[in-house]
């Protein structure tokens, strides 16, 4: 086997998103004006962002409204130079749903008002932002996930990029190409929610000692092309209630994007408890709600994604560094709940990781006892500010929509306190009830159908992928791991009835027949439609189901997601 | 060893087509633009060939600014330069006005050892360009080559024929186009894209090829453009297997009439 390469930087960035771009952005602004005032003693240092998807922006969905915050002290002319964030939000609206009939809200509640926000595309986001940082001379290498953190004791010391050329088999092909090691001084972890590397570095540092687990969404999304004058452009809608039953947290958004594209989705809480529940049947239930089926039926879907969200907020976030390591953005769990907003969360502790990094190469030194100043910088920031107002929010629908409305009305009044703080959420997973429990006994998994899509208005997940642009190449071992299948076809499908084939919203997990006998079955894993959006690894009872890396440049093609 | 591969750039095979409003050409935005598949198997045989005997492989592709990404990736695999053809005089060129930009390009850098092309570019599937820079460069070509051996001054290459597959020697140098089968590509490796973005690009306009607007004025146009129609939906059989079998019958015989 030929040597494997061995690449040196002194930061390194995985994943380039909004956070790890931010980051790459920033700490080039930084050095360059700290060479400039150092005429005589120049720091050198280079930074590479490497990102899993064939190109920038191809993987990063969001719904999005956009506070703008963050990205005025990133790039204060973002406007002049065309950054894709030009719709101004002009009106919002929010109501709660019951299956036939809407409520408009008199009041928007405080953490829902978007006055001064934009709606905007993550993924036009973060193609411009990859142009801004391709123009600082910053290294992007697309196609190339991190498989592997690095090590050297307990510091990092870099990622292993994945392997490429290897065939279902696990054998390398003619083209096999060794993943690389890129060694760097600094390694930011931005690979979004429920990150791979970040997964596994998370417990074996212990910096998740003393916080709460975190709780996960799904957030399902389309985007419809409608005739102008359908939904005004910048108009913002959020509902609650229809097709959520109240135990499951959750609620849609239908977003004027431009004149003529409407962004519409649904995010459902991934602690639900209903095994039966399907989150992608739920969103196309709410597409056909009498409030929303006027806006869509003279339109055209054009895309599809999905991707999990990180909702526990603060009490959720590990200790952000480590030695020769910082989390930044979604990958920690920096994402307002309330808000419904990461972007600028991500935005702005990318930056705060690059204003350490810088700091830490100066002084020549990477150790955590340095890089807590990025710690402290979100602490005295307004990322800990705004997070800190809402740090029970997620924790306070644990007994369902009713009694965590009084409770969300005391947190607003004293702070996020609320009547018990901190509220613990539970690891979303354990919250999902057996089929016996929930539905007492004689419902099995054969008692859930699903109502048949009509490819105009609803869609089945297959068609929904294909507007995902989702493609891997076949050839390649599964990128999902399931420790042990047995449990699929047997405790699974008896107490939970295998919920993998509803939760997940790409037609990845399928029970097929196995050998003659009708009533047996056994798991396919249909990976190449995955959308990496990772709700198995977090929804899965049995938490048997790893999702790593798939060869580099496979997955979604988001466009205007 | 000098070997030139022309690598044009495509429109990935994933990406959903939409024609343009004039229905003559399809719509540029959020189009995923590749290297052309057959061009890849081009240049990793020169690649092959230059580690084998050593030489140089240089990359000329025709195209907008875009196309530089499609050299990137040549170059990232191991090319040692590139040549852009790019000119606003090019948009409206068909296959000869390629051609002719192509073999003049080829002229101006002195020259090869071997031309090597994909035997179609994805998309226009026209298989036209490496026929007519072979004549407009006055070379023997071999076309569809799945193998390619190296003599002293010749080469003998397999070509794909229907069902078969045949053997022919030619002299060099010469143009030969690569079909599927060839070789398999290697991936950019992350060191080779780093290197890649210190390699230069030549860029050449019509000026600088020798060509006036008449030698590049269409000799052929494209009518009108239209997508395939939709594929009807599946339709799946009910019923235990015979009742399947006599069904799936019945539909052959009377609704698709193919038995």
């Amino acid at each position: 086997m030929a040597e494997r390469d061995v690449l040196e930087t002194d930061v390194l960035v995985v994943g380039g998103g909004p956070a790890g771009l931010a980051a790459a952005i920033r700490f080039k602004d930084l050095l360059d004006a700290h060479n400039a005032k150092n005429g005589g003693s120049k720091l050198e240092a280079s930074v590479m962002v490497v990102e899993k998807a064939a190109e920038f922006g191809a993987h990063n969905l969001s719904g999005a409204v956009l506070d703008p915050v963050s990205l005025q002290e990133l790039c204060p002319d973002f406007d002049a130079k065309n950054a894709p964030v030009s719709t101004r939000v002009t009106g919002d609206r929010v109501y709660f749903l019951t299956e036939n009939r809407s409520f408009r809200l008199p009041i928007v509640p405080p953490p829902l008002q978007n006055h001064g926000n934009r709606i905007i595309s993550l993924n036009q986001l973060v193609k411009w932002l990859a142009g801004e940082a391709e123009k600082r001379g910053i290294d992007l290498l697309a196609g190339f996930p991190g498989a592997e953190v690095l090590y050297e004791g307990d510091r990092v010391v870099g990622v292993r990029t994945g392997d490429k050329g290897i065939d279902k088999h696990g054998n390398k092909k003619g083209n096999f190409e060794a993943g690389v090691d890129v060694r760097a001084k600094i390694t930011i972890l931005a690979e979004g929610a429920r990150g791979s590397l970040t997964k596994s570095l998370v417990p074996r540092l212990g910096l998740d000692k003393g916080r709460h687990p975190q709780v996960y969404s799904i957030g399902i999304k389309e985007l419809w092309e409608v005739p102008k004058g359908t939904l005004p452009r910048g108009e913002v809608i959020h509902t609650a209630g229809f097709p959520l039953e109240e135990d499951t947290f959750g609620g849609g958004f239908i977003y004027g994007f431009t004149d003529t594209l409407v962004s519409i989705g649904l995010v459902v809480g991934l602690d639900y408890k209903d095994p039966l529940l399907d989150p992608h049947g739920l969103f196309q239930r709410m597409k056909q709600h009498p409030l929303v089926k006027p806006l869509l039926e003279k339109g055209t879907m054009v895309r599809y994604g999905a991707r999990t969200i990180g909702e526990g907020g603060w009490y959720s976030i590990p200790r952000p560094y480590a030695d020769g390591v910082m989390l930044i953005g979604e990958a920690a769990g920096y994402l307002n709940p309330a808000r419904l907003k990461g972007v600028h969360l991500a935005l702005k502790t990318g930056m705060q990781a690059a204003e350490t990094a810088l700091e830490a190469l100066i002084a020549d030194d990477t150790s955590a006892a340095k890089l807590k100043a990025f710690d402290d910088r979100v602490r005295s920031s307004y990322v800990k500010d705004e997070l800190w107002k809402t740090r029970n929010f997620h924790a306070a629908f644990k007994n369902g929509l009713w009694f965590a409305l009084p409770q969300l009305g005391l947190q607003e009044i004293t702070g996020g306190h609320g009547l018990e703080d901190p509220l613990e959420p539970s690891a979303g997973y354990a919250e999902m009830q057996t089929l016996a429990r929930y539905w007492g006994g004689g419902l099995g998994k054969d008692s859930f159908e699903r109502p048949k899509a009509d490819g105009k208005l609803t869609f089945d997940r297959l068609t929904d992928v294909y507007n995902s642009g989702t493609k891997h190449d076949e050839d390649q071992p599964a990128h999902l791991h399931v420790a042990d299948p047995n449990i699929c076809e047997t405790r699974c499908k008896e107490e939970f009835g295998n919920p993998c084939e509803r939760f997940c919203p790409a037609a990845v997990y399928e029970m097929v027949p196995k050998g003659d006998d009708p009533k047996q079955e056994r798991l396919q894993i249909n990976f190449s439609n995955c959308v990496h959006c990772k709700t198995c690894d977090v929804m899965d009872p049995y938490q048997i189901i790893t999702w790593v890396t798939p060869e580099g440049g496979g997955g979604p093609r988001y466009d205007d997601l | 060893m000098k070997i030139i591969v022309c690598v044009k750039q495509v429109p990935d095979t994933e990406t959903r087509i939409r024609i343009n409003p004039e229905g003559n050409g399809i719509v540029d935005q959020d189009v995923n633009w590749v290297v052309s598949p057959y061009d890849e198997f081009a240049i990793e045989e020169a690649l092959r060939i230059k580690e084998a005997k050593g030489g140089e492989v240089v990359l000329v592709s025709l195209g907008p600014d875009r196309a530089q990404t499609a050299l990137r990736n040549g170059l990232a695999m191991g090319a040692d330069s590139a040549v852009h053809l790019k000119d606003a005089a090019f948009d409206a060129a068909d296959t000869m006005g390629v051609a002719k930009a192509l073999a003049a390009a080829i002229k101006g850098i002195g020259g090869a050892d071997l031309v090597l092309t994909g035997q179609q570019g994805v998309g226009g599937d026209h298989s036209q360009v490496p026929g007519l820079l072979a004549g407009l460069l006055d070379l023997p070509q071999v076309t569809m080559a799945i193998k390619i051996e190296l003599g002293e001054g010749k080469a003998t290459v397999t070509r794909e024929i229907e069902g078969a597959s045949e053997v022919w020697e030619t002299a060099l140098p010469a143009v030969i186009s690569a079909q599927k089968g060839l070789n398999e590509p290697r991936y950019a490796s992350l060191k080779g894209i780093m290197a890649a973005k210190k390699k230069a690009i030549d860029v050449k306009d019509a000026a600088a090829l020798g060509l006036a607007a008449a030698d590049l004025a269409p000799l052929t146009t494209v009518a009108s453009l239209e997508l395939p129609p939709a594929r009807p939906a599946v339709r799946m059989i009910d019923g235990d297997p015979e009742t399947q079998a006599r069904e799936l019958l019945r539909l052959l015989h009377e609704e698709a009439k193919v038995i």
